[in-house]
This record gives structure tokens, C-alpha cells and sequence, in this order.
């Protein structure tokens, strides 16, 4: 009855390696658009989040920032900022979208570590003369390094299930094998392309999951950092 | 808003069908991932928060396009969306539940145990109830992840409000693109506050508690 897409023809055929839409370049957009907007995210919301946790101030817009972008459908988002600024700017509004996918949970994270820190811990570094940035640099933020990582997890679960949209706008990504394959009713092609970012994705999960235990472990915390 | 008012029919079509195939999943997500959660012992608890973890890792699309090849569905339609998004509901879901089910007061546990209540009464009469808070809280991330995510479905052929985003930037009429991003965020804002209402009037005694 059911006929399964021969994908694994699709990924031996050389033809699907080379060129403009072959598997590496694909894979090099898909890597360069996440890798950019994360790390754009990351400048600020990191610092933001560790100075929130740090003064205590501001929590109320963390909290906020989180449950109201929870709500934003990311592709909603991708689409809009598309269209308003143009579609000879696509490159930027789609890096604009995802790095505001991942600037909520990079600040929750790094507000999240920061803030659990239990009072006594800052309060006995200062009173051993430490400065604010020795406190930041030397304590807090290594106690804070597991649930900063986590955030960094969250964001990239987040980024990489919008950026497999990007083709709908017309740019590359390992999103375009999906979105051609069902336009042109070539599911070989939509299967072994959701394979491969499937592969990607989940592996990516597993190795900033691993730098987080290894972080938290480090440590002598073996419970990690709470990030879902 | 011309274009929402013009459209108003279409637009009220689509977010029914955006509420049934996110609601549908949301529903038995919860009952799925609270009874998974109740009957997990805590020897297989972490290999199963492990591969729902990687479960929801994978991107919604991908999974949408994949799921035919595993069960045997079309590739276009509702159904494999529902599926997927059920999936995520159990995924997201089973930690923040197995949590609520893990903090309960022993003390009244014990108790309701010395009274004689059976494990399933127990289960319905004691642990469930004062579980409500931590489950409510735990459905309201996934709820509101349900209704963003379901606009993905458009992609494969489900006419929801996601629907208005390929449709408006194809005929390039910002204003769609912005009913539908508005609408959505709508959903998921009245969702959120039906469940937190749902969540204190199952809890009626922690009103009394706090007054």
C-alpha cells in the first residue's frame, strides 16, 4: 500500500552534491544564517541577562519578554520582517527575525544562572574584596555557565525550526530540499532533506547538551542546568 | 485592519481550523504526557526525557515530511500535523509534569494511603488535583508553542491562519501577512488566560489558602 521514497537513491546521487542547491552549500547557508544571528543574539542578550541577574532588576521583563515571544509564531515573524523591509533585503530581515527568535531564551538563561546564585556566595566574594567585575568574572558567571549554555540550547532548537522556512522566502538552507521536493511532488527529496536536517538538528542538541552536563559537572553539580 | 475586515470570513475559517488542529493535539498531549509522566518509574525516567528531548529537537517541517515515511500517512494534510504537534505537546509536557507529580507533599500521600484509598483513587482524588498548578503551568508553554508551531502546517497543505503568511507574501499584501501574525498571537494570549482561569478554578482551596 505504501510506497516508501526511495531517499537513500537521493542522497548517493552525485548530482545532488554540487551546485548552488547541492547538500554542502545548502548546509554551509543553513550553518552560516544560524551560526550569525545566534551569536548576534547572544551579544546582547547575554550581558543583559547576566546584568539583570546581577542587580536583581528587571525581572519583570524577563519574565514578559518570555511568555509574550512564546506566543509570536516565528514564521509569522520571518514573514513580516520580510516583507517590510523588502525582499532585496531578505538576508537581513531573515537574520533579524531568527536573531529575535533567539534573543528570549539566551536571556532567560543568562538571567536564569545568574539569579540562582545563592546570595551568600557574591556577598563572601566581595567581603574577600573582590570588585564588581572580579565578582562577575571569577563567580558569577562560571556558576552561571550551565544554564547560560542551556539558553544557547533552547535558541538553537528554536532558529533551526524557523530557518528551515527560509527557502519560502527565497533563500537557501537544508529547508529548500523540503519545500521544493513538495512543490514539485518529489518526496526522495523531501524525505532525505528532512533526514539530514533532522540528523543536524538533533545532533547540534546533544553537543551543547553535553557542554552543559560537562559544565555543570565541573562544577559538582550534577543536576545541570534547568532550561525547559 | 481593511484587509482583516474585508477578509473577515476567510479569516474566522482559518482560525477555526487553526484551533482544531492545535487543540486536538493539546488535548491528548496532556492526558498522553501526564499519564506517561504518573507510570514512568524512575528508572526509565531518564532515557525517556532523553528521546522526547531529541523529539523536540527535530524541526516541526521536518517532521511533518517525515512522519508518512514512518506510518504510512499522506504527505500533505492535517493528519501529520496533528500528529507531530502532538508529539511536541508529550514532549514538552512530560518533564514539567513529572516535576508537578514529584513535588507533592508526602505527608498527605501517606495519609491518603492510611485511609485506604487504592493507587488509581489516590491517583484521581489526591494526586491529580493538587498537581493541577504544575500541570496548568506546563500546558500554558505548550499551548502556546502549539498554536505558533501550527502555523508550520500551512506549509504542507493545512489551510490555518499560516495559510496567510504564504498567500499574503505571494500576492505581496503585507497587511495578510500581519492579520495572521496578529490573529495567532490573539489565540494564544486568550488560550493562555483560559488556562490560568481553567487553573484556579480547579484549585479553589488555594484561593481560601491564600486569603
Amino acid at each position: 500500500m505504501l510506497e516508501i521514497p526511495d531517499f537513500l537513491g537521493w542522497l548517493m546521487d552525485p548530482e545532488n552534491w554540487q551546485g548552488r542547491y547541492g547538500v554542502p552549500n545548502l548546509l554551509a547557508e543553513h550553518l552560516t544564517l544560524t551560526a550569525m544571528s545566534i551569536v548576534l543574539a547572544a551579544l546582547m542578550a547575554i550581558p543583559l541577562g547576566i546584568s539583570i541577574g546581577h542587580f536583581r532588576r528587571g525581572t519583570a521583563f524577563v519574565v514578559l519578554l518570555g511568555s509574550v515571544s512564546r506566543a509570536i509564531p516565528t514564521m509569522g515573524l520571518l514573514f513580516a520582517l520580510v516583507m517590510l523591509l523588502g525582499v532585496q533585503l531578505r538576508e537581513v530581515a531573515v537574520i533579524l527575525a531568527l536573531t529575535a527568535i533567539a534573543f528570549p531564551p539566551l536571556l532567560a538563561g543568562a538571567y536564569a544562572g545568574v539569579s540562582a546564585i545563592e546570595r551568600h556566595i557574591p556577598d563572601s566574594a566581595k567581603a574577600q574584596g573582590l570588585t564588581t567585575w572580579q565578582l562577575l568574572w571569577i563567580v558569577e558567571i562560571p556558576l552561571a555557565l550551565p544554564a547560560i549554555i542551556g539558553g544557547f540550547r533552547v535558541a538553537w532548537i528554536q532558529v533551526v525550526s524557523t530557518i528551515v522556512l527560509a527557502p519560502l522566502v527565497g533563500l537557501g538552507g537544508l529547508g529548500f530540499g523540503i519545500i521544493q521536493g513538495l512543490a514539485l511532488r518529489n518526496f526522495d527529496q523531501v524525505v532525505a532533506s528532512a533526514l539530514l536536517i533532522v540528523l543536524l538538528t538533533v545532533l547540534g542538541d546533544q553537543l551543547i547538551g553535553f557542554a552543559q552536563k560537562n559544565q555543570a559537572f565541573r562544577l559538582g553539580n550534577l543536576s545541570g542546568g534547568k532550561t525547559k | 485592519m481593511t484587509w482583516a475586515l474585508n477578509n473577515l470570513e476567510l479569516v474566522l475559517q482559518l482560525t477555526l481550523t487553526h484551533l482544531l488542529v492545535s487543540l486536538v493535539p493539546l488535548l491528548i498531549g496532556f492526558v498522553v504526557s501526564v499519564v506517561l509522566a504518573r507510570i514512568t518509574s524512575e528508572r526509565f525516567a531518564p532515557s525517556v526525557t532523553g528521546a522526547l528531548g531529541a523529539l523536540y529537537a527535530i524541526p516541526s517541517l521536518a517532521l511533518f515530511v517525515t512522519l508518512p515515511v514512518l506510518i504510512g500517512t499522506d504527505f500533505t494534510g492535517p493528519t501529520n500535523v496533528i500528529i507531530a504537534l502532538t508529539l511536541y505537546v508529550i514532549s514538552a509536557m512530560f518533564f514539567s509534569a513529572r516535576d508537578a507529580f514529584a513535588s507533592l507533599p508526602k505527608p498527605t500521600i501517606e495519609f491518603a494511603q492510611a485511609q485506604g484509598l487504592s493507587a488509581f483513587q489516590r491517583f484521581i482524588h489526591v494526586e491529580l488535583p493538587l498537581a493541577i498548578p504544575g500541570l496548568i503551568a506546563g500546558a500554558r508553554v505548550a499551548a502556546a508553542s502549539t498554536i505558533s508551531m501550527a502555523s508550520i502546517g500551512a506549509v504542507v497543505g493545512v489551510r490555518n491562519l499560516g495559510y496567510l503568511f504564504l498567500d499574503g507574501f505571494q500576492r505581496k499584501i503585507a497587511e495578510e501577512v500581519l492579520t495572521g501574525l496578529f490573529a495567532i498571537f490573539l489565540i494564544a494570549i486568550v488560550l493562555d488566560l483560559a488556562l490560568w482561569l481553567l487553573g484556579k478554578s480547579l484549585t479553589p482551596w488555594q484561593r481560601r489558602l491564600n486569603a
